[in-house]
């Protein structure tokens, strides 16, 4: 009988366990949980035009906060990315986590400022020749490899060759889609010569590490993709699943005498649920994440562990309908749906709020921005009287969204609700990425809706998705008149000359509703008190040259 | 027995070539396309089309999936689109995790699942069997997603006990590595217990209700001779069953809650792989799965002639 105590006393031991543990894990927190796997854009890197007008939420999160005399040096920084990068060669790679990484490894000959106006990186200073088809760069002095060599303009003749190269097959040779030839005159010189004027030269070969100077050695040994070497603030020293990617401080860095970078390395972490990624911020187990939930920003206002950023971004959200079908070809019709919308309203659901509505794809306060809002809001009537004239009745749209990039559902559902009282039904086709960039590319949809990480140059903004038989003009558009003007400004070198081509251009495709922008979102970082000297930027880069920990 | 085994290691090349012919087809039969996926949003026509020639997607699916096997056998599982790095050297790094993670889920699920299988059966009926069988119930309705959050919120968040997420090696910290380790087993370690308490449960109480349980009682022996020398041995073998079956399970690297922990397992890399259409990372994938699989399943069934023995293998 002893016996049936002692197991009568364990079996109620293990019960009481297994309950509590139950219990435990049935009792809800309350807080609002984001179980559904969101990915980070797969597309290449992130230019925008914006200006640098940082919000601030909470905190202090000033770039260059002075404290008076302290060593600012030190200190290991443990970022949190959400998507996991497929490889560590800039030129190959289009994968935006393997850019979060290698921003830091590499450097372009020019660089987006905090401002997002180009300045000098690898380069110092250049020139321009009377007609505009020579470009000559004037290069950084003492600065070296990460592997001790020393940097030359064979290096960047190598690189810029490689990715001309079309056996190559770069994913950015198209920005250099005017360059005839590069060449090093001498060691701290590089010439470039042109087809014809390219006012966005510094733009295309700089925007983002796309366009990396790499050195020819680790090409040739073929570690380019797992050891990459550059000129950048930090050395790579490892990668690895479970410990992530390891990198060190570069002591040689051409500002190391400015005392950068103050971290002696980072280590960037893979955290792909970002309901967890927040927790181990709100833990403390890691400094900074990349991205928020949106609809937890709002319970993070009060929060002092965690620091949040928001900046205007230049990333732009829109749907296009197939004009290669009826009877989407009829202007009428797109007219109709761009006025039947709330934009507004759609940015609230998709983004909580931090977003801004924006009928062009170039978001407000930057030079090329343009003003241009010719659709009502919702206006049904006026929407049901265009259909009407267009001779549409019973008209249903099949919207081609991606549970990958998981605004673009939350869109289309907004706008069947939006597009009800007009009398057009939706129908929502949520496949994978994979699956989805297969249906843009072969036709097969009534209207595909996605983002792109826009540009800094409006050519970015325009060229390839609206003029006739460009790469990613999947909708089908065509209008000379707007070719005309793409084309024109495109060698135009007068800034407001440029201007004023895209403006025009801009008004054609708005009104002729080749794309239906939605809004511009913003660029969202978050991290912990002890992170000083970061900004979130409207390129949405990550640069950590800057960074310190306050100990 | 030899004779056996040999019989069995040839029927396990075969199922391996058989799911490799069906995972080939399937992945090949869904839309979507590794290239234009590794080249991104922005990609051109002609490179698009020289990188498919390069990467011999243009040949015809027989053609592939003979070329592939052929690589395969010697050992050559062929390159990831998405990285470019050699499959087998990605699948070795990640596989530590994995069997980590699945052989101390199941350390959770037999801990927990065997005691109050056992004690459920024998005391049938009792308020501890319906508490024991209603929990279990719940457990495995919960979605191990859900589960996982949940834990983390609680002991992570709110009570700082533990980590959130990530895994540390054991030659690292072993401190650490267990830290890191408790909570996905716990996640999946009580969804999987559940189900095999359930088989223990049942198990345990089909011998209890045999003439030879009755005839051991009869003898004299005490309740605890009983169970052990004449119950158990007959109830090992439905259990052994069901957590080989778990154990393969587990090893397929329970893709959800690597996602969730952040767990660096073969269950995301396959996951990524499906992801971005990565054929030769999936082949592989599967294919070391469904080896991990087919060798548990022959251990079980080895198992069989040690634990019964009316079994003869010949």
């Amino acid at each position: 009988m002893k016996v049936h105590i002692r197991r009568q006393r364990l079996a109620s031991l293990l019960i009481l366990i297994l309950a509590f543990a139950l219990i435990a894990g049935a009792c809800s927190s309350g807080e609002s949980v984001d179980v559904g796997e969101t990915t980070t854009t797969a597309a290449s890197g992130g230019d925008t035009t914006t200006t640098a007008t940082a919000t601030d939420d909470g905190g202090d999160t000033t770039t260059t906060a002075a404290a008076a005399g302290d060593d600012k040096s030190g200190g290991m920084l443990i970022a949190a990315q959400g998507a996991e990068p497929d490889r560590f060669d800039p030129h190959l790679t289009s994968a935006f986590a393997s850019f979060q990484v290698l921003e830091n490894i590499y450097d372009t000959l020019v660089q987006p400022g905090d401002d997002l106006s180009m300045e000098p990186a690898l380069a110092e200073s250049w020139d321009i020749s009377d007609d505009n088809l020579t470009w000559t760069f004037k290069l950084r002095e003492g600065v070296k490899w990460h592997n001790g060599r020393d940097f030359v303009a064979d290096d960047v003749v190598y690189s810029y060759t490689r990715i001309l190269d079309p056996d190559f097959g770069a994913a950015n040779a198209w920005r250099f889609g005017s360059v005839e030839s590069v060449t090093a005159p001498d060691d701290m010189t590089v010439e470039i010569k042109l087809t014809r004027p390219t006012p966005n030269l510094l733009v295309n070969i700089g925007a983002f590490k796309g366009m990396a100077i790499v050195p020819k050695e680790i090409v040739e040994d073929g570690t380019i993709d797992t050891n990459p070497v550059g000129t950048g603030p930090f050395k790579f020293v490892s990668s690895s699943p479970d410990q992530g990617i390891v990198l060190e401080r570069n002591d040689d860095y051409w500002r190391a005498d400015e005392g950068l970078p103050y971290l002696d390395g980072i280590t960037f972490l893979q955290i792909p649920d970002q309901t967890v990624k927040l927790t181990n911020l709100q833990t403390g187990e890691v400094d900074w994440i990349d991205t928020v939930p949106p609809q937890q920003l709002a319970g993070l206002e009060g929060d002092d562990n965690v620091v949040l950023m928001r900046v205007p971004g230049g990333d732009y959200h829109y749907f296009a309908l197939n004009q290669t079908r009826q009877p989407f070809d009829d202007v009428r019709v797109r007219q109709a749906i761009a006025m039947a919308i709330d934009r507004g309203e759609i940015a609230e659901a998709a983004q909580f709020g931090a977003a801004t509505a924006n009928q062009t794809a170039i978001p407000p306060g930057t030079f090329w921005s343009f003003d241009y809002a010719p659709f009502a809001t919702a206006d049904v009537d006026g929407a049901k009287a265009l259909l009407e004239e267009a001779g549409v009745s019973d008209l249903t749209i099949e919207f081609l969204v991606t549970s990958d990039f998981p605004e673009t559902v939350t869109q289309a559902q907004v706008i069947a609700a939006q597009l009800e009282p007009v009398g057009v039904g939706v129908e929502i086709r949520d496949v994978d990425f994979g699956t989805w960039l297969d249906e843009e590319g072969s036709g097969n949809f009534d209207a595909f809706m996605l983002s792109w990480i826009g540009n800094i140059d409006p050519d970015d903004f325009y060229y390839a998705q609206h003029h006739t038989g460009a790469n990613f003009n999947f909708q089908g558009y065509s209008n000379p008149d707007v070719d005309e003007l793409l084309d024109a400004a495109r060698v135009e070198t007068d800034p407001s000359a440029r201007k004023a081509l895209y403006d025009d251009a801009a008004a054609m495709i708005v009104d002729d509703a080749s794309y239906i922008y939605l809004y511009n979102p913003e660029n969202i970082n978050a991290w912990g008190p002890q992170v000083q000297g970061y900004m979130v930027r409207g390129d949405n880069a990550v640069r950590f040259e800057t960074t310190w920990l306050e100990r | 027995m030899t004779g056996y085994v040999v019989r069995r290691l040839f029927q396990m090349a075969l199922a391996l070539l058989g799911v490799s012919v069906i995972v080939f087809a399937l992945i090949h039969l869904v839309p979507g396309d590794p290239v234009r996926i590794a080249l991104g949003t922005r990609f051109d026509p002609d490179i698009y089309e020289a990188l498919r020639a390069r990467a011999g997607l243009d040949r015809p699916i027989v053609v592939q999936y003979f070329a592939w096997l052929g690589s395969a056998v010697t050992g050559d599982l062929g390159v990831s689109f998405r990285s470019g790095q050699p499959v087998a050297g990605l699948l070795l790094e990640r596989l530590p995790a994995t069997v980590t993670l699945a052989f101390s889920a199941l350390f959770v699920a037999l801990a927990v699942s065997i005691p109050l299988g056992i004690v459920s059966a024998v005391r049938s009926g009792s308020k501890l069997d319906y508490l024991s069988t209603a929990t279990s119930q719940i457990a495995v309705s919960v979605p191990d997603f859900w589960a996982g959050i949940m834990y983390i919120l609680l002991f992570s968040l709110v009570l700082s006990w533990l980590p959130p997420s990530g895994y540390v090696s054991f030659l690292e910290s072993p401190v650490e590595w267990l830290r890191h380790l408790a909570l996905p087993a716990l996640t999946i370690g009580l969804i999987s217990g559940s189900i095999i308490f359930r088989f223990v449960r049942s198990a345990v109480l089909e011998a209890l209700n045999q003439d030879y349980t009755r005839t051991a009682r009869a003898k004299g022996l005490s309740e605890r001779q009983v169970i052990w020398r004449h119950v158990m041995p007959n109830a090992w073998i439905p259990i052994v069953t069901v957590v080989g079956l778990q154990l393969g399970f587990l090893l397929s690297g329970v893709i959800i809650v690597e996602v969730i922990f952040a767990w660096p397992g073969i269950g995301r890399l396959a996951l990524l792989a499906v992801q971005d259409r990565d054929f030769t990372v999936l082949q592989g994938a599967v294919l070391l799965i469904a080896f991990m699989f087919l060798v548990i399943n022959l251990l079980v069934d080895l198992l069989y002639g040690y634990l019964d023995p009316r079994v003869r293998y010949d």
